[in-house]
């Protein structure tokens, strides 16, 4: 009996080890696939977080292939969303905050033209003193929060207050506390905000149209992530982190009623997910979402769905690290810059879906972008190569963190070729890329969502001393510049600075920029008037064909 | 013997389910990046990250955080997660649930399916209905489980337009709100599990039909029916039963995949989100949950497999 047991049992372990062995490839394989698919579902957030921490777009401007048009009044509108995290909050200053939300519940002191000028919002009209330190903003009248509280200069200050706030740790404050601290803002009355800095900035106003600068009520910071009380065109019916919420048409928004009566907003976090549920008509519009060359295809074949182009909303950067080897010469640095063909670049990686930006990552349509290029000369670089005394071969990291990065590393290096540089490509976890690769690792590649105006720009990605500077550059000319413009208060002077800046940058940062890329997203063929340029989205006038 | 046996069993499954706990917890160790690094992003200045760990008592020794984990899992409590400040158990409770909705309809469902089918391949074996079943079979088996899903979605979502590709309505998604969209979900885990099972129950019934007992049976004149439902099946049940418990196992711990195709808000998808934030002692109880599953469920096939063996079940005969 004993024997028959034992062979019974072992049976049973044999049957396992069969089984396990059966499964084994199949199961194995279906691991990794598993582990790559969830990189690639989280990294639409994740790149959001962290790309996206810039202000609204200087000059992006919305190409929509989608139609314009007489809207229907009325409608519920579903859109699909990337969801920032499981912790994702309304209050527009966090780091996790539901982007897709701020523009419909929330309004700004100012927002940001299509050419990259600001505009009033609730803040009407602005002045400064004759040394830029002292800003004076006068505040629209008549406004009224969701809960039906009058808009005041105390909940504009409160706002500042709020997300210069060490415990918020907003990606703002670090933008604004250099100069800017919670004991600077006054507010001598109801109508009027009174901003003091402790050093000149003519650029000041530009800095507000962040989207971590939505105003919030007076005292809700406790509250504001769940109750998402603003003064935007939509409000808050219901909200779910990571889940599904409801925004209702604000009848009293200062700006006239919008179009729809509600937005339903779905949080999907798999890119491909979000695609099938706009195939399948169970959403109207993607939003956050770069589709790739051959998903596009597929939405544009689709009996209801179409795509839509935000040019030149992002730009990609292949960042050298200046303290180290062997870039701190600025000869190789050079180099690295010219030896590549930019059209090459622009045509392998992106099927052409975007615009050559000649090492500088101002976009050719801002006001203050300067029209300077060093052309690319393989023999040049060459030569600057062979005299810096660098032959081996120089490792460039990447990952499938973006969809772009790893075709861009690929077409770099074969485009190097041609003067002599040898680059072998590192592929690393997607996951982990920003934290150990990124600012860590020589030379690698990376991108920015384009948006920032442009003295937050150079100020926060190029200059030494912020924590965005990716290539650890240091040029004491370039900061002065800097300082010289932000005191400057004739614009056109000050455009000069900007441009001088630009041309150090392009002349000796750590940076090579080839390109900026355009950003493509689905919608519903029956979706009119959908406009959305840098961080800015068009919430009153989107709707559904007459 | 037989209460020795099953309590052997039990010690083995508690013993298995605490090496899970220690491999897990070494494993999540091994993560690359600092926990407080990642949590703090480009915020990470290396006082922040000090006081991080100090708050979120990494600063301690690994096996004392180990002990303090294991200690309060044995009471049920098994941490907050570091995202939401919540315990994880209510954090995971909702996912929890609706992942037993899709298993269950998959179990129920496609369990019974695939035995029937394999059952069909056996009978009929080397004849048509068994080679359109097997065929069916090996596709599924080479074909990974997304794949399967996005041909569905392309089919029955997309162009017949039958069910929704993908669940809107998020985490707090009532029974109601997810029945509809479970569906696909459970088609494409049942397509990917159901081949495992059809071979092997196809195998077995094969093997118990050629055996001399089947033979004898006949020869004393029993009905095919009753040589079949009464002697064949439960035999040719015993060694496809661990192939049912390793593939139900594997649905609760690893519909990651499937999951996240459809946004459906399961065990699958939080799991995502807890490595995409680095939420440890969520991480851990998933990845716990799934070992522990694995284990019962192996348990259960061997007892079930003693219930149906009548050697072991009858000991005082057996011989």
């Amino acid at each position: 009996m004993t024997d028959h047991q034992h062979g019974g049992t072992a049976d049973i372990d044999n049957n396992v080890l069969m089984n396990g062995a059966a499964d084994g490839p199949g199961r194995g394989s279906g691991l990794s696939r598993r582990t790559l698919l969830g990189a690639a579902a989280i990294a639409a957030p994740l790149g959001l977080g962290l790309a996206a921490c810039g202000s609204a777009s200087s000059g992006a401007s919305a190409e929509a292939t989608a139609s314009t048009g007489t809207a229907a009044k009325g409608g519920s509108m579903r859109i699909a969303r990337p969801p920032a995290s499981s912790a994702e909050s309304l209050d527009p200053a966090s780091s996790l905050s539901a982007y897709e939300y701020l523009g419909a519940l929330y309004n700004r002191l100012v927002k940001q033209a299509e050419d990259g000028s600001v505009l009033p919002d609730l803040a009407t009209s602005w002045e400064s003193s004759a040394d830029s330190t002292t800003w004076t903003f006068a505040l629209r009248k008549g406004v009224t929060f969701h809960n039906g509280k009058a808009f005041t200069s105390a909940d504009a200050a409160y706002t500042l207050a709020h997300i210069l706030d060490p415990k918020i740790e907003s990606p703002q404050a670090a933008v604004l506390s250099p100069f800017l601290s919670a004991s600077g803002i006054s507010t001598p009355d109801a109508g009027t905000l009174v901003v003091k800095l402790s050093s000149p900035n003519a650029e000041f106003p530009s800095l507000l149209m962040n989207y971590n600068c939505y105003v919030i009520p007076d005292g809700s910071a406790k509250t504001i992530g769940s109750t998402g009380i603003g003064t935007g065109p939509f409000k808050l019916k219901s909200f779910v982190p990571a889940g599904q919420g409801t925004v209702l048409a604000n009848k009293n928004h200062f700006g006239g009623a919008p179009i729809l009566d509600s937005i339903v907003f779905t949080a999907i976090a798999d890119i491909q997910a979000r695609v099938n549920a706009l195939l399948a008509g169970q959403v109207d519009l993607i939003a956050q979402t770069n589709i790739d060359y051959a998903t596009s295809k597929t939405v544009t074949a689709s009996s209801i769905a179409t795509t839509a182009t935000v040019k030149n909303a992002e730009w990609y950067v292949m960042p050298m690290l200046t303290k180290a080897s062997p870039f701190t010469d600025v000869n190789v640095r050079e180099a690295f810059k010219i030896a590549y063909q930019p059209t090459d670049l622009l045509d392998l990686a992106l099927h052409g879906r975007g615009t050559v930006a000649n090492n500088n990552p101002v976009p050719p349509s801002d006001a203050n972008y300067l029209d300077y290029k060093v052309a690319p000369d393989p023999d040049k670089a060459k030569s600057l190569l062979k005299t810096a005394g660098l032959s081996a071969t120089q490792q460039l990291y990447t990952s499938s963190y973006d969809a772009v990065l790893t075709p861009l590393a690929l077409a770099y290096q074969s485009s190097v070729k041609n003067a002599g540089l040898n680059i072998s490509i590192q592929t690393a976890s997607a996951d982990s890329y920003f934290t150990d690769v990124w600012m860590q690792k020589p030379f690698c590649v990376s991108y920015w969502y384009t948006g920032r105006p442009v003295d937050q720009l150079l100020n926060q990605i190029f200059r030494a001393g912020s924590s965005y500077n990716e290539t650890t550059w240091s040029d004491a000319q370039f900061g002065s510049v800097l300082d010289a413009a932000r005191k400057e208060s004739d614009a056109a002077k000050r455009k000069q600075h900007y441009q001088d800046a630009q041309k150090i940058l392009v002349d000796r940062s750590g940076s090579i920029v080839p390109f900026f890329a355009d950003r493509t997203t689905g919608l519903s063929k029956k979706v009119v008037n959908y406009k959305e340029y840098g961080f800015e989205f068009d919430y009153l006038h989107i709707g559904f064909a007459a | 013997m037989l209460l020795k046996t099953i309590g052997r069993r039990l010690a083995y499954s508690v013993l298995t389910v605490w090496l899970a706990t220690l491999l897990v917890f070494v494993a999540l160790q091994a993560l690359p990046g600092n926990l407080a690094q990642q949590l703090l992003g480009q915020n990470a200045t290396p006082a922040a990250v000090a006081r991080l760990d100090a708050s979120l008592g990494l600063d301690r020794p690994a096996w004392r955080r180990y002990l303090d984990w294991l200690g309060g899992a044995v009471h049920g409590d098994f941490g907050r997660s570091l995202v939401s400040g919540q315990p994880v158990l209510s954090e995971a409770g909702g996912y929890l649930r609706n992942t037993a909705l899709l298993a269950g309809i998959v179990i129920l469902a496609g369990i019974t399916l695939s035995l029937v089918l394999g059952v069909v391949a056996g009978l009929t074996r080397d004849r048509w209905p068994d080679l359109a079943i097997s065929g069916f079979a090996l596709l599924g088996m080479s074909v990974p489980e997304f794949t399967v899903a996005t041909v569905l979605v392309l089919g029955f979502a997309i162009d017949l337009q039958w069910f929704p590709a993908v669940v809107t309505a998020g985490p707090t998604a009532s029974i109601g709100q997810l029945l509809p969209a479970v569906w696909l979900p459970a088609a494409s885990l049942t397509v990917v599990m159901a081949a495992y099972i059809i071979r092997m129950m196809r195998t077995s019934v094969i093997d118990v039909l050629s055996a001399e007992y089947v033979t004898l049976a006949r020869i004393r004149g029993l009905s095919s029916r009753r040589v079949l439902f009464r002697h064949a099946l439960p035999n040719a049940l015993l060694p496809t039963l661990n192939v049912i418990a390793v593939n139900i196992a594997w649905l609760v711990g690893g519909v990651v995949v499937v999951e996240s195709v459809f946004n459906y808000p399961g065990i699958g998808t939080l799991m995502i989100q807890a490595v995409h934030n680095r939420d440890l002692p969520l991480l851990q109880f998933i990845a716990v949950f799934g070992a522990a599953t694995f284990v019962v469920c192996n348990l259960l096939a061997d007892l079930a497999s003693v219930y149906l063996n009548p050697r072991l079940r009858t000991p005082g005969r057996a011989g």
